[in-house]
């Protein structure tokens, strides 16, 4: 009402009504400091006033976009307002081909104390021992009366632990989220799955080798694995070890038509849930030896299983036929080696025979008369000069000569001389069955419709022969302990004395068996290897693979069969026999070897 | 006209301002609702976790082998009990005579009143003595016992072809085949498996 003031004088109308209120207009100052500081204040408000202009418009033009045109960039705020509505598990679950749970992820908290908040570290000791025994009563106190602020009490607890815990209500004792890898089933599974270490990062088996997928997906894993078919295997190669006191034992059962392992067991295993701890039964063995897999990592000279693989060889490529002989009478001279044959028969023998007796003269002689040239080229072709690919990250690459001389050629025909892993051995030999073709081994059961590719490498003829010989090998030969009544099993035995220095050790053997069941129709494959089995009184002093691994195989494939649902047949109806016959030995008396 | 002018945005700005805080709290009330089903569900998925690994770790094989042998003695299939496969097994015969018309079945059933015990005459044939049927043991046969929908639809034609309801109750409950299975001569069916397990073990 300043302006109102007659006496300033800027009212120049005398007879402005009373009730006459001078129009809401500046008032005019005259000239001067305080006319000045008006327009300097003027102009401020002025400024102010479009710097608030400004910001409305921004927070309207804000208000359209996120009303109108549905957000922008709003959405992404959202979530850290929200609890993941189910927390994925850091690393996903693995389980066999049945859905049965192999390894998973549970919340396992870790007590920790915050000695400064303790209030009273005596009692706190005395409830916390309480609690759990197994804590000194000594360490616990100079844990919480130390001048740290975290000091861990217990790492991964149980539920009821944690439960325990709770009901104590130690104020400044609190838990720290942990996960933790379990595997329900120990030892069963220990090399094929692996373990974790700190962190849950994969440290062997598919635990290492697909870490990462393991780390990204959500949903279990499933291996080819059947749990069933692997406690067989493994109960049966343990039986093989504690009977024949052997030192080791390696077994694979697989799926000759998709490639698929069925059941993978290295003995002896360890505990993927506590890795490293010291099994107090068998303390003398080493937890490296005990985490070795002896299917993927281990290397062997395999012995007279490879025998397959030479007349295979030698019928694909056309340089015998079955009907073809070759002289077996004296043993074979060649530099410091003497090759001779540990079933004798001291004459001549054809093709059949060679397997069914599993002479080494004649698969020498068999491999001369191909060649070394194609003989490496057949084994490259089979796969087994070069390291498997598998899941786990566990693959050891052959050793073989680097130059093939004629010495090599014939140790190689009979297995010795090149080493594989049983792995390799499996995929190649499972090819010489199904019909020629060789498909990778894996651990992970295919997608439904998901047709495993392979690559034929032998033609289907060459492959019939070879089921026939190698059902006469368990009929007439070296592996008649193998024949399970019904199922029809083919296969071939391995006996191979192994290296120790720079000479082959009589005593120390590798025994092993090949197994094929049905034969006529093959389905799975079961490779048994046992490592330095002794003679017994039941073996009649015999470690050889006839007498050790083909009576295992036999017992796994009676138990194994009927869960995997093959029916039995029949051996000795007409169209079993007429589709085994081999032709050249038609009318031949067989002599027991 | 101003106040009113004033008194109208005065009202709607509070209203404004209460409907906002309604939904802010609204809001609010649901989040945190949300947040509370979503540790709930977290809590019950470790929950299931934890169960499902004590499941796996329960049923080992060898925890399963152990307790077989201590409780069942099972023993793995051998070839000589996978001789033939369920496909061998020949398919039930066709009933041996078609199911009488209606208006005959109700009649046997009329004329087989007095032994309403047993009502399993409506796959009998219709020509046989009333009553003997009945109790004979040879119809006993799984065939006799798989038909109560006959029977039943057989009986709700019977009271208005006879006009007599006041017998039809009786027989209208769905009796017929615990009747059969009490007259045949095999073992008591086992209520539970633990049952089942028992008379197994008895029976040794």
């Amino acid at each position: 009402m300043i302006a109102a003031q007659p006496h300033h004088g800027y009212d120049d109308n005398p007879c402005r009504p009373r009730h006459f209120k001078p129009p809401p207009c500046a008032p005019v100052v005259p000239e001067g400091p305080a006319r000045k500081a008006l327009e300097a204040c003027r102009t401020r408000l002025f400024l102010t006033g479009i710097l608030f202009a400004c910001v409305f418009a921004v927070v309207a033009l804000r208000v359209v976009e996120v009303v109108l045109l549905e957000g922008g960039t709003a959405q992404s705020h959202m979530p850290r307002f929200r609890i993941p509505a189910t927390p994925a598990p850091a690393r996903a679950d693995i389980v066999d081909r049945n859905g049965r749970l192999l390894a998973t992820t549970l919340d396992s908290p870790s007590l920790y104390a915050n000695p400064k908040q303790i209030l009273d570290p005596a009692d706190a000791t005395r409830k916390l021992v309480k609690a759990f025994p197994n804590l000194k009563k000594a360490e616990v106190y100079a844990k919480l009366t130390s001048s740290k602020s975290f000091v861990y009490l217990k790492r991964h607890l149980i539920p009821r632990e944690q439960y325990e815990v709770n009901q104590l209500g130690i104020p400044g004792v609190q838990f720290q989220h942990e996960e933790r890898r379990l595997y329900p089933d120990g030892t069963l599974t220990a090399h094929v799955v692996g373990y974790t270490g700190i962190d849950n990062a994969g440290f062997a088996g598919i635990e290492r080798g697909l870490d990462s997928m393991l780390r990204d997906r959500r949903e279990p894993l499933q291996l080819s694995l059947d749990l069933r078919i692997q406690y067989i295997l493994r109960e049966e190669l343990q039986r093989v070890i504690d009977d024949f006191t052997a030192k080791a034992a390696a077994g694979l059962i697989m799926d000759v038509n998709t490639g698929e392992v069925l059941s993978m067991v290295s003995l002896p295993d360890f505990d993927p849930n506590h890795p490293g701890a010291i099994d107090p039964d068998h303390a003398d063995i080493s937890i490296a030896d005990r985490m070795f897999n002896r299917d993927t990592l281990g290397v062997y000279e395999l012995g007279s299983i490879f025998k397959i693989f030479t007349v295979a060889m030698a019928l694909d490529t056309g340089t015998s036929t079955l009907a073809s002989t070759y002289d077996a009478t004296h043993d074979i001279h060649i530099g410091r080696f003497t090759i001779g044959d540990y079933h004798g028969k001291h004459r001549v023998l054809n093709v059949p025979e060679i397997l069914m007796y599993s002479s080494n003269i004649g698969a020498a002689k068999m491999a001369i008369a191909a060649g070394g040239q194609r003989q490496r080229e057949f084994l490259a072709r089979i796969g087994l000069l070069k390291a498997p690919k598998i899941e786990v990250s566990e693959a050891a690459a052959p050793h073989f000569p680097a130059k093939w001389r004629e010495v090599n050629v014939m140790t190689i025909a009979f297995g010795h001389g090149i080493s594989v892993t049983p792995l390799s051995f499996a995929s190649a030999a499972a090819a010489l069955v199904n019909g020629g073709t060789l498909r990778q081994a894996t651990l992970l059961k295919p997608l439904p419709g998901e047709a495993p590719q392979g690559q034929q490498v032998i033609s289907p003829k060459t492959s019939e022969q070879m089921r026939k010989l190698m059902r006469l090998v368990v009929e007439h030969g070296t592996g008649t302990m193998a024949a399970a009544p019904g199922y029809v099993v083919g296969g071939k035995t391995g006996t191979a004395e192994k290296l120790s220095g720079r000479h082959y050790a009589e005593k120390k053997l590798l025994s092993s068996f090949v197994g094929i069941f049905p034969i006529n129709d093959p389905k799975y494959l079961v490779l048994t290897v046992v490592d330095e089995p002794h003679p017994n009184k039941q073996s009649h002093g015999y470690a050889t693979a006839g007498w050790t691994v083909a009576p295992a195989t036999s017992r796994i494939i009676q138990r194994m069969a009927p869960l995997l649902g093959v029916q039995p047949v029949d051996e000795a109806s007409p169209e079993i026999q007429r589709a085994l016959m081999v032709e050249s030995l038609q009318g031949k008396r067989l002599e027991a070897y | 006209m101003i106040r009113l002018g004033t008194l109208f945005w005065l009202v709607l700005v509070s209203a404004t301002g209460f409907a906002m805080f309604g939904v802010k709290y609204q809001v609010q009330a649901l989040e945190d609702d949300l947040a509370r089903t979503n540790r709930a569900t977290a809590s019950e998925e470790h929950e299931l976790r934890v169960l499902e690994a004590e499941w796996a770790y329960l049923t080992r094989p060898e925890t399963l082998e152990a307790m077989n042998r201590q409780f069942l003695s099972l023993a793995p299939i051998g070839t000589k009990q996978l001789h033939a496969t369920a496909a061998d097994i020949p398919l039930r015969p066709p009933p041996p005579a078609p199911p009488p018309p209606p208006a005959e079945a109700a009649a046997v059933i009329a004329a087989a009143e007095p032994a309403a015990e047993a009502p399993t005459a409506t796959s009998a044939p219709p020509s046989e003595p009333d009553g003997v049927p009945v109790l004979a043991p040879e119809p006993a046969t799984p065939e006799t016992v798989a038909e109560p929908p006959a029977t039943q639809s057989a009986l709700r034609v019977m009271p208005a072809l006879l006009e007599k309801p006041a017998a039809a109750p009786q027989l209208g409950k769905p009796a017929p085949v615990k009747a059969v299975a009490k007259s045949s001569p095999a073992p008591r069916r086992a209520k539970s498996l633990d049952d089942l397990i028992a008379q197994i073990m008895t029976s040794r």
